[in-house]
């Protein structure tokens, strides 16, 4: 079992008037993990909507499997519901990966799928807490366990790290490192560049075009890192559009 | 299935004439209503619970209000006013599916655009009734739009029957994927579930199932029973199991006791109104519950 190749040819997204991507160009080796970074609103997470299609883009994504399509898993910043709702972290994963209602007992090998997963999160002790009651970092973590219902051959991750603590920013390096033995391609957003720098085998710098593709270790230099932030980049904007570089409402 | 429930009837009829069920439920349309409501109250209490998952409690409201249109229209048009279902179905049908249409074309945030179209369309049911005013007893329409125990017909309870199978099963079938869908739509689509037709399906659930309770419960008060006994629950219960359960509880003792309890105290109010004015007490008592019990809130952030 390994994962798929995924090559982005000449990708554009336009969503009304503002031009997010442009002529983006990369290739993800199959079996990697490949981080993509930049700056908010450079156009990561809208590349991943693309790749998933749910963004109606211009160019090709690829994904080459090596043999029959194999099972693609999604890790979101967040999901949106209503905190306060009644729901334990075992009815939220049994939600995302079973079919019979939430509401009912999960079926024995579900259940058991469900524990172990969360096991490998580090969340095991917390199947029965509500979710409105979890950290930013736990959520998190609950939403990589879902990932991992079945285990994945191609797993997108859009900054799983953002909210972690010490102890889930381990559970997740482990976990990476599992995947990776599996074969398994991973695209990975992530701010995190020192983590990065560490993690991957490749690293894509994204501002809305393709800023630098190449081996972690030499790609992120400090000049380069300094275009990746600039509010300038490079490829000059199309009819003088500010690029959004905030946290929030860009986007990304 | 019309002679099991006429035996039905029959066999309350008697256990209420022998003394051992409240008397009211010896009048036959007293049994017919309250088989409604006990069809009525679980459908409407576990669709309540996506309908507040899915922040829909507005849509909700809406349908029903477009359902005094959709009477209004089908008088109009000659149907019997008291089941005007064509045109009830094909309005409201008609109203969700284009609010939802819209939504999905237009970009603007649920509750705008569904203030819109409430108004227009209220709009355009007042004008109608208006114009029927001259022609019928206008006071009929008072059991469409409060709900009456009187007028629920044998027609009536097997269109609710075979609507709350059909919505009950729909539900619990795709009841994880219409959460999921609602929780965030690209891990949707990534894990195969089909989020734009999941959306249509769920207003169009709504929709029949609102329109189906019209006659028990009215059609002004009808998206109550879907709001109301899901978010007292919502307040009480500590899993999602224990959510679906308290609504279905909640939503279904409300159609009992507001079919039965104002024939035994004579009290002259309408079904739909007593229905939802008891749901209401029970979420007053369910957030009276959570602010007194920290039990409830412990947990939860």
């Amino acid at each position: 079992m390994s994962g798929p190749s995924v090559s982005f040819s000449g990708v554009g997204l336009v969503v009304g008037r503002t031009e997010i991507l442009r002529g983006v160009s990369f290739d993800v080796a199959a079996g990697s993990l490949h981080a993509v970074v930049g700056p908010n609103g450079g156009g990561k997470s809208s590349l991943i909507r693309a790749l998933l299609g749910r963004a109606p883009h211009s160019g090709e994504i690829a994904v080459d499997w090596p043999g029959a399509p194999g099972v693609v898993a999604y890790v979101p910043q967040t999901l949106d519901f209503d905190r306060g709702l009644p729901m334990t972290v075992l009815d939220e994963l049994a939600a995302m990966t079973t079919r019979r209602p939430a509401f009912l007992r999960p079926s024995a090998r579900d259940r058991d799928l469900i524990l172990s997963a969360l096991a490998r999160v580090g969340m095991a002790e917390k199947a029965d807490r509500l979710v409105g009651a979890l950290s930013g970092g736990e959520r998190q973590r609950a939403l990589m366990a879902q990932a991992l219902i079945p285990d994945p051959e191609l797993l997108v991750l859009d900054e799983p790290m953002a909210a972690l603590d010490e102890a889930g920013a381990q559970a997740f390096e482990t976990l990476i490192g599992e995947l990776k033995a599996r074969g398994a391609t991973v695209i990975w957003i992530e701010h995190d560049l020192a983590a990065v720098r560490r993690l991957a085998d490749r690293v894509t710098g994204l501002n809305r075009s393709l800023l630098f593709d190449g081996a972690p270790g030499e790609e992120l230099r400090p000049e380069r890192l300094f275009d990746l932030f600039s509010h300038h980049p490079r490829p000059a904007a199309s009819d003088g559009d500010v690029i959004a570089l905030r946290r929030a409402g860009g986007a990304s | 299935m019309s002679g099991a429930f006429e035996a039905f009837r029959a066999f309350v009829q008697s256990l209420a004439a022998a003394g051992w069920l409240p008397p009211s439920l010896a009048y036959g349309f007293i049994v017919n209503a309250l088989v409604a409501g006990l069809i009525v109250g679980p459908v409407l209490g576990s669709l309540g619970t996506l309908v507040v998952v899915k922040r829909h409690a507005f849509f909700s409201e809406a349908v029903g209000h477009a359902a005094l249109t959709g009477v209004a229209l089908g008088i109009l048009v000659g149907e019997p006013y008291s089941g005007p279902y064509g045109a009830l179905f094909g309005y409201c049908l008609l109203f969700g599916i284009a609010l939802n249409y819209l939504r999905n074309r237009t970009g603007l945030s649920a509750d705008t655009l569904i203030g819109v179209a409430l108004s227009m369309s209220l709009a355009l049911g007042a004008s109608v009734l208006l114009v029927l005013a001259g022609k019928i007893n206008i006071h009929i329409l008072e059991n469409v739009l409060f709900g009456s125990v009187l007028t629920v017909t044998g027609a009536d309870i097997a269109i609710l029957a075979v609507v709350g199978a059909c919505v009950l099963a729909l539900t619990f079938g795709f009841y994880n994927r219409f959460m999921l869908a609602s929780f965030n739509a690209e891990l949707a689509a990534v894990r195969g579930v089909p989020v734009k037709a999941l959306d249509y399906l769920f207003v169009i659930l709504v929709t029949v199932v609102t329109v189906a309770s019209v006659k028990i419960i009215g059609a002004i008060l009808v998206g109550a029973l879907l709001v109301i006994p899901a978010a007292a629950a919502r307040t009480v219960a500590t899993s999602l199991r224990g959510f679906l359960r308290l609504s279905m509880l909640f939503a279904t003792l409300s159609a009992i006791v507001g079919v039965i309890a104002p024939m035994e105290l004579d009290i002259p109010v309408p079904s739909g109104a007593a229905i939802i004015l008891t749901a209401g007490s029970l979420f007053l008592l369910a957030a009276l519950a959570r602010a007194t019990l920290p039990r409830l809130r412990g947990q939860s952030a």
